[in-house]
C-alpha cells in the first residue's frame, strides 16, 4: 500500500534555497505544489481548516473511489522526508464569514500577516461555499449542502467526529438534488450508509448529467429512484423537520448560453415525495482566504484572478486549484498546483 | 533487470485525471496518457501498454523501436522517419506525433526517472490507486489485494441494503 507521492519529482530533500513559501489548503492544488516546491528546495509551511492534509480527497469524496491510505501515506511522506509543515485546524482569513468545513477551526490566522511572514504564498483553498436555492422550507432541519453532508460522514470515518453528529442515515429517505460527481458521491454514500430509499432530482436528462450516464446508470440499478426533469419548489416541514418536498416537472427549451437545452417548468405538473433529508448537490462557490479588500482582485464569480504565472495582483501571492478555475477535477487541480509550484519557483529564484 | 510493467486498472479508475496532468507537466503539455470519455459516460486511459510482441516494433521500417532493460517499448527519435506505421499497428493508438519534432513520440515508461530510482508519475500520483508499476507478480498481488477489498464492499454494501444494519 503506497501513497500518493506529491514530491514525485524527487527522492530526498535536496540542498535549500533558504526561501519560506507558505500554501493556503491542502488540497490536490496544494499538496502537488508543496511536493514541486520541497524537490526544488524551497521550505513550505502548509495551513489548512481542516484537522488533516488532503482537501476534498479525503473529506470530501468518498473512500470507494480514493483510498484514505492512498492521501494519507502521501502527505506524511510530505512531512517525514520533505519536511514539509503543517499546520491543520488553521484558518487562513481577512474578514471572512462562515462556510462548510469550519467546524474544526481552532486558530485563526490574519491573511495579511501571513503575506508578510513568507518570501511567497500561494492560495489554494478551494470552492467550499455550496449554492443553496431561495425555495420556500431551505431552513429546515434535514436540509444539507451536498459538500457539508458528504464532509460530515467522511470526518466520522476518518475519526475526527462523532457518528452521532453525523445525520443518521440508516432507514431515512434522501432527496438527492443535482446530477454531478458531488450529487452522485451523495446518493452513494447514503445507500452505503443504509438509506431505505433515495431519489435524485435534476433538472435535464440523463444525457447532460454531469456526471456521466454510466454513474447514473449505476445508482439507477442500486436501486436510486432518478427523476430527471424535475425542479424542487419547496420543501415542506412539520416541526422544524423534513417531511417531504415538492418537485415541478420540466421539459426542455432552447439551448441557454452554457450550449445546454434549458429547462422550462411546467404549470400544475407539482407532486410531493414523503422524505427526511433533503441534499443540495447543484454547485459550489469560491472560498478565498480573504472577504475584504486585501489588493487581490476576483472575477464575478468569485474566483481569484491570476495572470499567466498564477500571480494574483499582488506581488508575490499567487492562486492555484478550484478557487481560481471554479469547481473541477482532483487532476485539473493538481495540474495548476504543479504549474504555479514551477512559476513560483522561477520568480523566487529570480529576485 | 527484471520486466517491470506499467499496468492500468480500468475498473478502479474514477476518472479524476491526475495521470494525464502529472504526464502533461513533466512533459510540457504533451500528456502520453489520457482519459476518454466513452459514449456511456465511462471514462477510459490510453497510453502504451508496453506489449511484450508490441506490433509496433515488428513493423518500424528504420527499426527505431526498442526494448529497454524494464520492458519498457520506447521510440528512438534520431532513428524515427515519422512515417505513422506504429500507429496504424497499435491496438491502442498509442503512437503520437510530434509535429514540433517532427517523430513521432509515446510513453516510455518515464525512461529519465527510472534512471534516477524514480517510478512513472502518473502510477506515482494516481489518488485512485489504479495504475501499477513494478514487476509483474508485484502488480499482481496488489490488483487482487484491491480487488478482494472491492469485494468485501459490495458484499458489506448488499447486507446494508437487505437492512440488516449498518456496517461501517
Amino acid at each position: 500500500m503506497k501513497g500518493m507521492r506529491f514530491a514525485f519529482l524527487c527522492r530526498e530533500k535536496p540542498e535549500p534555497t533558504g526561501k519560506k513559501v507558505a500554501i493556503i489548503g491542502a488540497g490536490p492544488a496544494g499538496l502537488s505544489a508543496a511536493g514541486y516546491l520541497v524537490c526544488h528546495g524551497h521550505e513550505v509551511h502548509v495551513y489548512d481548516k481542516l484537522p488533516e492534509p488532503g482537501g476534498l480527497m479525503l473529506f470530501g469524496i468518498p473512500e470507494f473511489r480514493i483510498p484514505i491510505y492512498r492521501v494519507r501515506k502521501g502527505y506524511e511522506e510530505l512531512e517525514n522526508v520533505f519536511e514539509v509543515k503543517f499546520f491543520p485546524k488553521t484558518k487562513v482569513a481577512f474578514g471572512n464569514g462562515e462556510e462548510e468545513g469550519d467546524e474544526f477551526v481552532e486558530n485563526i490566522v490574519n491573511f495579511n500577516e501571513l503575506v508578510e511572514k513568507y518570501d511567497a504564498v500561494l492560495i489554494a483553498t478551494g470552492t467550499w461555499e455550496s449554492w443553496m436555492p431561495n425555495i420556500e422550507g431551505i431552513e429546515l432541519d434535514g436540509v444539507y449542502p451536498a459538500l457539508d453532508y458528504l464532509f460530515k460522514i467522511k470526518s466520522a470515518k476518518l475519526g475526527h467526529m462523532s457518528w452521532d453528529k453525523v445525520p443518521p442515515i440508516d432507514g431515512k429517505r434522501v432527496m438527492v438534488v443535482g446530477a454531478g460527481h458531488t450529487a452522485v458521491d451523495a446518493a452513494m454514500e447514503s445507500l452505503l450508509l443504509g438509506a431505505e430509499k433515495v431519489y435524485m432530482s435534476y433538472r435535464r436528462t440523463i444525457r447532460e448529467a454531469p456526471a456521466g450516464a454510466y454513474e447514473i446508470n449505476l445508482l439507477k440499478q442500486r436501486g436510486v429512484k432518478w427523476l430527471e426533469l424535475t425542479v424542487p419548489v419547496r420543501i415542506i416541514g412539520e416541526h422544524g423537520k423534513v417531511i417531504a418536498i415538492e418537485l415541478q416537472k420540466c421539459k426542455l427549451g432552447e439551448p441557454d448560453e452554457s450550449g445546454r437545452r434549458r429547462p422550462i417548468p411546467i404549470e400544475g405538473s407539482n407532486f410531493q415525495i414523503d422524505v427526511d433529508y433533503v441534499v443540495f448537490a447543484v454547485g459550489q462557490r469560491p472560498t478565498p482566504p480573504f472577504a475584504e479588500d486585501v489588493g487581490i482582485a476576483v472575477d464575478k464569480k468569485g474566483r481569484i484572478v491570476v495572470d499567466s504565472r498564477h500571480m494574483t495582483s499582488r506581488e508575490g501571492v499567487f492562486a492555484a486549484g478550484d478557487v481560481v478555475i471554479g469547481p473541477s477535477k482532483v487532476g485539473r487541480a493538481v495540474l495548476d498546483g504543479l504549474l504555479a509550484a514551477e512559476s513560483m519557483h522561477m520568480w523566487l529564484l529570480g529576485r | 533487470m527484471a520486466r517491470r510493467i506499467l499496468h492500468v486498472d480500468y475498473s478502479l479508475c474514477i476518472g479524476c485525471e491526475t495521470c494525464q496532468s502529472v504526464c502533461e507537466f513533466i512533459h510540457h503539455g504533451k500528456p502520453h496518457i489520457r482519459i476518454y470519455y466513452t459514449e456511456s459516460g465511462l471514462p477510459i486511459p490510453i497510453n502504451c501498454r508496453h506489449c511484450e510482441k508490441a506490433p509496433c516494433m515488428n513493423v518500424c521500417p528504420s527499426n527505431a523501436i526498442y526494448k529497454d532493460t524494464d520492458g519498457a517499448v520506447i521510440i528512438d527519435p534520431k532513428k524515427c522517419i515519422g512515417c505513422l506505421m506504429c500507429l496504424a499497428v497499435c491496438p491502442f493508438g498509442a503512437p503520437s506525433y510530434e509535429a514540433r519534432l517532427k517523430v513521432v513520440t509515446k510513453c516510455d515508461m518515464c525512461a529519465d526517472r527510472r534512471r534516477v530510482g524514480l517510478e512513472p508519475a502518473c502510477s506515482e500520483m494516481c489518488p485512485a490507486e489504479a495504475i501499477f508499476f513494478g514487476r509483474p507478480e508485484e502488480v499482481e498481488d496488489e490488483i487482487r489485494r484491491r480487488t478482494a477489498e472491492k469485494i468485501a464492499r459490495e458484499r458489506i454494501s448488499s447486507t446494508v441494503m437487505e437492512s440488516i444494519g449498518r456496517i461501517l
